[in-house]
């Protein structure tokens, strides 16, 4: 890679790297350990194709779209991973650092209780703001079965929250 | 916004993930550097892998040259690592975006175009070309999307498979398979899930045994979302729809596409360990209601629609275990059964719920009875006064009391091992 690139490529990577970690947490369930490596191989990826991505394309939107399918191949690699086992737990962030903790928890448990194209969906389109269209495309998949999921995760979601975003009504 | 409707709970869940997702913060610093390191690693591995290549065909008298890698993403391995030396095989000549638009606007009936778009195959994102189309009778956007599949994978399946009606409204649908061995599919639905402005979505969607899929869609009106009705029924009957998504120029244009890597995902496997929630939750409920439909085998989550006769009611079943003797698990417990949980004489605390139902239906409620036994086994009965969570109400209430779903909830037929 080009002098000139390389450094636009560390300047795109060291901007998105948190966010593209935060997207991770969330569509793991909260597995921290492999949303780590779910962003460098993501970022990985990114370099590889930097060459190619032309600077009036959208790099960040590319590097989410990678990280969603990677997340989503690995699934499928591992697929007693689907859904979290009954007794496995999201590694949480440092408490220190937390808002509202029981929030957080309850949240993430639940996403975790999807299955990883649900999780993908609700993230692309409730974390990254993206549109039915915009969200079938990064996932390989038709709007109407975005669609599909979007309606059952979010059933399951209200179900399982209960009342706990309560608190989010006034804001 | 990335919904098209308002709705409150989607508004606070909207919120919350922003809030709990912002509290993810890495403690490994040398992210971006593993990432550049696993980049170059990687890249060096192709050198070699097309050098290797190139240098074998040399020997045999014979050179193909590598063709485009078309997009990384689904030609590369995953989070395992090792990038395979082999080089897709180079697509056909691309299919620009005004080929595509052309080809959309000679395949339709004489009319008016305006406000035409769409994206060739050279496009990292899926190839389309949509047009406003108006025969006289109004202005209708018209839409065809390409992709290429692995033969046989799961994807085609689901798009050519009607919808379970719960989760998507339609009036009709069919999907057969022709002589060639396609699956077609052709739905008469509407844009949104409870039908909300009359904005109807007609589409068809064909996939061939080798992995072209062709997805058409009209609507009755010039835009997907934010226009008015323009016209009462889309331009296209069922009859003309099957025509164009079967126009040979698509499956041509398909081609221009790269194929993709890797194995075709099967049907997903149902779980064995345990009892699909559905008919644990349908062998529960009290005589004299009828099971119209119900779902498959999953075994953490599950539904019936119920008919008492008075209109259907749609009831769903969450399962999951909640380990009290951790911590933090402690605390989603402590926060879904707080002060206003009633406990049980075997320990079981119980929440019960009465709200409005989703996507503003009016008149919509959603009651839900949460529970949790001692040893954190917590089952969740949610029952809608619809025979679905996004349409309009069938009755005043749901068919179940709020009594019965407690029963449901606390049966002990949900004791047996969860997979």
């Amino acid at each position: 890679m080009r002098q000139g690139r390389n450094e636009e490529y560390q300047e795109f990577a060291s901007a998105r790297a948190g966010h593209l970690y935060r997207s991770a947490c969330l569509l793991t369930g909260g597995d921290t350990h492999l949303a780590e490596d779910l962003v460098q191989e993501t970022l990985g990826r990114v370099y590889v194709r930097w060459g190619r991505i032309s600077r009036a394309d959208n790099p960040a939107g590319y590097a989410q779209t990678v990280l969603t399918r990677t997340f989503l191949t690995h699934q499928r690699r591992h697929s007693s991973r689907k859904e979290r086992a009954a007794d496995a737990l999201p590694d949480l962030p440092d408490p220190a650092t937390a808002g509202d903790t029981a929030l957080r928890l309850t949240l993430v448990e639940a996403l975790g209780r999807l299955s990883a194209k649900d999780r993908a969906v609700v993230v692309l389109r409730y974390w990254e703001d993206r549109s039915i269209e915009e969200t079938a495309a990064a996932m390989n998949t038709t709007s109407a079965a975005v669609r599909t999921r979007c309606v059952r995760a979010l059933g399951r979601l209200r179900a399982l929250l209960g009342d706990t975003l309560g608190e989010y009504a006034r804001t | 916004m990335p919904v098209e409707e308002h709705d409150p709970f989607e508004d606070k869940f909207t919120k919350a993930l922003h809030d709990a997702g912002n509290t993810f913060e890495t403690r490994r610093p040398d992210l971006v550097a593993r990432g550049e390191a696993r980049g170059r690693r990687s890249t060096s591995r192709r050198r070699i892998a097309i050098a290797g290549s190139v240098t074998a065909v040399a020997l045999t008298g014979a050179l193909v040259l590598p063709g485009s890698h078309g997009d990384g993403v689904r030609q590369q391995s995953a989070a395992a690592g090792m990038a395979k030396p082999a080089v897709p095989p180079a697509p056909h000549t691309t299919v620009t975006r005004d080929e595509l638009i052309d080809t959309l606007k000679k395949l339709l009936p004489k009319g008016k175009f305006s406000q035409e778009e769409g994206r060739g195959t050279d496009d990292r994102l899926t190839p389309y070309a949509q047009v406003v189309y108006d025969d006289g009778n109004g202005k209708a956007a018209i839409g065809v999307s390409l992709q290429r599949l692995l033969p046989g994978d799961r994807m085609g399946r689901e798009a050519t498979e009607c919808p379970d009606k719960v989760f998507v409204a339609y009036d009709t649908c069919s999907s057969v398979t022709l002589s060639d061995g396609s699956a077609l599919m052709v739905l008469q639905g509407y844009e949104y899930p409870n039908r909300r402005s009359g904005t109807k979505l007609w589409s068809a969607d064909l996939v061939t045994p080798t992995g072209q899929h062709v997805s058409v869609q009209e609507w009755n009106s010039p835009a997907e979302k934010g226009e008015p009705v323009s016209r009462e029924q889309p331009p296209l009957s069922t009859t003309q729809l099957k025509a164009l998504v079967s126009a040979r120029a698509w499956r041509d244009a398909v081609n221009a596409m790269a194929v993709p890597r890797g194995k075709a995902e099967p049907r997903p496997e149902q779980g064995v360990t345990g009892r699909p929630v559905s008919s644990t939750l349908a062998s529960l409920l009290p005589k004299g209601l009828k099971v119209v439909a119900r779902s498959g085998k999953n075994e953490g989550f599950g539904y019936v629609v119920l008919d008492d006769g008075k209109g259907e009611s749609f009831v769903q079943a969450n399962v999951q275990f909640i380990k009290d003797t951790d911590p933090d698990q402690r605390i989603i417990k402590d926060q879904l059964f707080g002060a206003d949980a009633r406990t049980l004489p075997d320990g079981t605390k119980v929440v019960w719920h009465q709200g409005p139902g989703d996507k503003n239906v009016k008149g919509g409620v959603m009651w839900t009875v949460d529970t949790i036994r001692p040893d954190g086994r917590r089952v969740v009965i949610s029952a809608f006064n619809s025979g679905t969570q996004n349409t309009p109400p069938t009755r005043k209430a749901p068919a179940l009391t709020m009594k019965q779903m407690e029963t449901i909830a606390t049966s002990t037929k949900w004791r047996q091992p969860l997979g």
